[in-house]
């Protein structure tokens, strides 16, 4: 057996990183600026740092893209302008009721509670989405700040990992991932917090983050997990914030390393993006939940080529979207750049699974011990 | 036996042949080819007869159609008018001679000419099912109607009397055809129903009732209770004369000499014209006309031709107008709501050889006319609906030639048949229509037409790209209306909720989203007509405002205003106001009412605004630079006056909700 590695002891920055008690006070900040506005005769406006592909860059000090400094104007002279702030405060009187009644509220019940917004309720969940998150920008808060949470959404670990969870009843219960828990292994709630989740210790060497369920199940049934000393994590395509956040801590706690495998095409690249270099969507945390020295794993486009590896014809999307990629500043590096660009040439795709091809078990003595082995993990 | 040569056996088989049985062998040339054809061909003439003979007697038509079928292939025709009727006598030769016909030898405008039409459709009826027209008239002067069953000898071209008789219609005066043929009855676009729906759009004066096989009854109202002037009869104009018809009306001729002849029986030769042409033709002038053959006659047509004479004159003309052209149009295209109705042209008369014509238009968009289609396009003829041959015809062409893109529609490489929610209607009204055949069912090619269809056209399409210019104006006012009048107020409510403080005065902040003076025209309802216009500041300074209103000058008189104008113009038609300096965000208003029963809708009335430049009005027009207007020095002032500058739309900054890239949107979490 290996020594268990055991967490580092928390630092204070760590524990309190993004988290404020009084989430508050910046909304009515935000308020009382665009009432200053009005009573000054002036068309209310709002500056936001813009949160598209031309607006993130890199920060060394934390290895992660980040937002920049370019910012955008939501103003009330334009119908969609004046529709968002008005948005924004009908949210913001939201959050300021729940924190009056002590209640939290998911991202979709929001959504329905803005029924009662008349013509400023959001007309898909992703509008609610993107309000809350330009909420998060402008009171450098997170939405569970604003008592708004996500559904659970059932990502899972299988492994060797053990860690005290509180549940809702406030007791606190240590699980080990692997001896305490089914087959589909620990579901990870919304909240991994420190509060919520502590991490106490793991025989694993690496975590390897897995795209599709299939798959997961692939290496648990195969024992790739304890063959092997690592810890699964499911990432259910593109990966929720939380499991994100927990992949981080892993990293960052237990100094896992951690290798992403996906499927082979460019939509699997954009979810290891949002792995190692955060997301453009949610740069502004990135540094909390971005693991800078996550690692693809495959499949690649050589993979493809090298294994032989059924696969499917990019489709126009597909295309697009590789293109869209080769503009992206977070794949601005040669090796993506040439795998980029590789896909592109031989024009296919191939999913994880592809891989059975050569039988259940060529996955996990084979395909993964020699990828692991080239980039110094096994 | 003595074989007889080759010239007397060809002269042994030469015979006459009658024009009935010329047409019983060429039924296509009328219009009876087929089922469908023979129906619509035989209301149309029934209809345009009724229509005329209501005119000329100056009654307001009253028609009836109806068809019923019976059998397979047969189909019962009716058509009913309240016309003056018919004397006994000329009953027959009416209905069943072809080529007899009042209108033939009259210089005028009318519906039928040749005499053709209704006795082809006798003849037809009587080939296809052997069954006589039922002929019913009865004029005011008698008691009692006679029914005459009408057959046509088609060796002869006479018609044939089956049987007669009288009976007491409870009408004063009228007409009634019924005939049986062999024909099919269809809704579509070339159907009696488009046929009567056509000519109620351009016979606004005409009530139309139409029963259909099944029962459907369709009612054309009357929109009009004017009955157009009969046009008038004029001499010919040598421009339109033939070799021919020159020579039968010189025998005609009622005056002594040739010269006095020219001048009283022909149009536009005036006396010293007259000289002149003798003089060219070699003529002395004091020759017999009715002597003039050869050679010598056929000097004066050239000289007729030559020489410059006055142009006819257009008195003969009736057109539609305006007015009617929009009634009828609005009359029968009711129920799809059209949103814009444009002021319908008249163009004024002009000259074709020696014929008078004229062309009107009008233009209907939006509604519920379907948008992806090519635009209707409805063709008249001296107000007959135009409904076959629509590609052979000059009205058709010219309407493919324009370049619609530049008017607001859509049109595939800038000719064919524009795109859009439009309906166009085209008149020609003339003494002589060039039809491309006897069956009048198209306008043959003609550069003068052309040219005036062409500026009519123009000036429609100019009223559209108008309209649609303002819609979008509007609309992008709309959005702004949107903003201070729906979501600022609850932006101000939320906030001053949240930061507990009272709500502000939006006044500032509303001019500077708006930043326009606005008229908004509503016509609320009531028996009496009454607009009320009100003018908002809804610019940051305090504006004088010089408010003209615009209508047609006979409704001036009959108009009341509150308030008071501050000058009348009773020729132009143009009343004026003076409005109290508006402050930012107030509002004034200003009451027409017109007299109960006034016909007049809010098109009618135009406004003018001086005092703010045209970019920052909305809803009435800025002032024409034409009209010399002296504005009153308080005007002058508040527009020179420095108002607090408004802040620019500062075009670096970007719109966040725009840039919002879409490139993020798959890294949810």
């Amino acid at each position: 057996m290996p020594p268990k590695r055991t967490k580092a002891p928390a630092t204070k920055t760590e524990e309190t990183e993004g988290r404020h008690v009084d989430a508050l006070q910046p909304t009515r900040a935000l308020a009382r600026s665009i009432y200053e506005q009005l009573d000054a005769g002036e068309i209310p406006r709002m500056r936001l740092p813009l949160r598209t592909k031309q607006n993130i860059a890199f920060q060394m000090r934390e290895g992660v893209w980040r937002l920049g400094r370019a910012l955008g104007t939501r103003s009330a002279r334009k119908l969609d302008g004046a529709l968002m702030l008005l948005r924004t405060f009908y949210l913001v009187d939201f959050i300021n009721e729940m924190a009056r009644d002590n209640k939290t509220s998911t991202l979709r019940e929001l959504y329905y509670i803005s029924e009662g917004w008349e013509e400023s309720k959001f007309h898909s969940e992703d509008e609610s989405n993107l309000l809350i998150e330009d909420l998060e920008v402008l009171c450098e808060r997170l939405r569970e700040d604003f008592r708004l949470h996500p559904e659970e959404n059932g990502a899972s670990v299988i492994g060797d990992l053990t860690i005290r969870e509180r549940n809702r009843k406030g007791i606190v219960k240590k699980i080990n991932c692997r001896d305490d828990v089914g087959d589909g292994g620990y579901a990870l709630p919304f909240n991994v917090e420190s509060e919520k989740i502590s991490i106490d210790s793991t025989s694993a060497k690496f975590v390897i983050a897995i795209e599709c369920g299939g798959m997961v199940d692939r290496l648990a049934e195969n024992g790739f997990d304890e063959k092997n000393d690592a810890l699964l994590v499911h990432l259910k395509g593109q990966p929720a914030r939380s499991t994100r956040r927990f992949i981080k801590r892993l990293n960052t706690e237990l100094k896992l390393p951690v290798v992403v495998f996906t499927d082979g095409d460019p939509w699997s690249f954009r979810i290891f993006a949002s792995v190692a270099f955060g997301a453009i969507k949610t740069a502004h945390i990135s540094q909390y939940l971005a693991t800078p020295s996550a690692e693809f794993l495959g499949v690649t486009a050589s993979d493809i080529e090298n294994y032989d590896l059924p696969s499917d014809k990019l489709s126009e999307q597909d295309v697009r979207a590789l293109e869209a990629e080769l503009t992206d500043p977070r794949f601005q590096t040669a090796d993506w750049r040439a795998e980029i660009e590789l896909m592109l040439k031989n024009g296919r795709k191939a999913e994880q699974q592809s891989l059975a091809k050569y039988g259940l078990n060529y996955v996990t003595d084979t395909y993964l011990p020699e990828k692991l082995g080239e980039m110094g993990v096994l | 036996m003595p074989a007889r040569s080759l010239a007397q056996q060809l002269a042994a088989k030469q015979r006459e042949i009658s024009v009935a049985e010329f047409f019983e062998r060429n039924r296509q040339i009328l219009g009876f080819d087929n089922p469908l054809r023979a129906l619509l061909t035989t209301v149309k003439e029934a209809v345009d007869n009724a229509l005329d003979a209501c005119e000329e007697a100056q009654v307001l038509p009253e028609i009836r159609v109806e068809v019923a079928k019976e059998g397979a292939d047969r189909v019962r025709v009716l058509v009913e008018d309240n016309g003056p009727g018919i004397l006994r006598r000329e009953i027959p030769n009416v209905f069943a001679r072809l080529l007899y016909g009042s209108r033939f030898h009259a210089n005028r405008q009318s519906r039928g000419q040749q005499g053709i039409g209704i006795s082809a459709a006798v003849l037809y009826a009587g080939l296809t099912t052997a069954r006589p027209a039922r002929i019913t008239s009865k004029v005011e002067e008698e008691e009692a109607a006679h029914v005459v069953d009408l057959l046509i000898d088609t060796q002869k071209n006479l018609p044939r009397v089956v049987t007669e008789d009288l009976v007491l219609w409870d009408r004063p005066h009228g007409t009634r055809v019924e005939l049986l043929l062999k024909a099919k009855y269809q809704r579509g676009r070339q159907s009696p129903f488009e046929y009567l729906k056509g000519t109620a759009i351009v016979n606004p004066h005409a009530r139309i009732v139409l029963t259909e096989p099944d029962g459907t009854r369709v009612t054309y109202e009357r929109v009009s209770t004017e009955v157009p002037p009969v046009p008038k009869e004029v001499a010919p104009h040598p421009y339109g004369l033939e070799l021919g018809e020159l020579g039968s009306r010189l025998k005609a001729a009622r005056y002594a000499t040739l010269l006095e002849t020219l001048l009283k029986d022909l149009a536009g030769v005036s006396p010293r014209a007259g000289r002149e042409v003798l003089q060219a033709a070699g003529l002395t002038g004091k020759e017999t006309p009715g002597d003039l053959h050869g050679e010598p006659l056929e000097r004066l047509l050239t000289a007729l031709h030559t020489v410059p004479l006055v142009p006819p004159s257009a008195d003969c003309l009736s057109p539609i107008g305006p007015l009617l052209i929009k009634r009828g149009l609005r009359n029968v295209l009711g129920e799809v709501r059209p949103d814009f109705y444009a002021p319908p042209v008249s163009r004024p008369p002009k000259v074709r050889g020696g014929f008078p014509f004229l062309i009107e238009v009008g233009l209907v968009y939006g509604g519920g006319l379907p948008a992806d289609q090519p635009i209707q396009l409805l063709r008249f003829a001296n107000r007959v609906p135009l409904l076959f041959q629509q590609g052979a015809c000059a009205i058709t062409a010219g309407v493919e030639q324009m370049d619609w893109r530049r008017y607001g529609l859509d049109q595939r490489g800038g000719s064919g048949l524009p795109v859009g929610p439009a309906l166009l209607l085209v008149h020609l009204a003339s003494t002589k229509v060039p039809f491309t055949s006897e069956a009048k069912e198209a306008i043959a090619a003609d550069p003068e037409i052309e040219k005036e269809l062409t500026l009519a056209l123009q000036a429609a399409a100019r009223h559209l790209r108008t309209h649609l210019s303002r819609r979008s104006r509007r609309d992008q006012a709309g959005e702004k209306f949107a903003i201070i009048q729906r979501i600022l107020p609850k932006l101000a409510e939320k906030t001053a909720h949240l930061v507990d403080r009272p709500v502000p005065d939006l006044t500032p902040v509303i001019t500077r989203i708006m930043d326009i003076v606005y008229l908004d025209l509503t016509a609320p309802e009531g028996p009496a007509p009454a607009f009320r216009a009100e003018i908002t500041n809804y610019t940051p300074r305090p504006r004088v405002l010089e408010t003209f209103l615009e209508m047609p000058a006979a409704l001036l008189g009959s108009a009341t205003f509150d308030p008071a104008p501050d000058g009348t113009d009773a020729e132009l038609g143009r009343a004026w106001w003076t409005l109290a300096k508006l402050a930012p965000n107030t509002r004034a208003t200003i009451v027409v009412t017109f007299p109960t029963k006034t016909e007049i809708e809010a098109s009618d009335l135009s406004f003018y605004v001086a005092g703010v430049d045209e970019a920052h009005l909305l809803g009435a027009e800025p002032l024409p630079g034409d009209w010399d207007i002296r504005l009153p020095r308080a005007v002058i002032e508040a527009a020179a006056e420095a108002g607090e500058p408004l802040p620019g739309t500062d075009d670096t900054e970007v719109d966040y909700d725009a840039a919002e890239a879409n490139e993020g949107a798959r890294d949810e979490d």
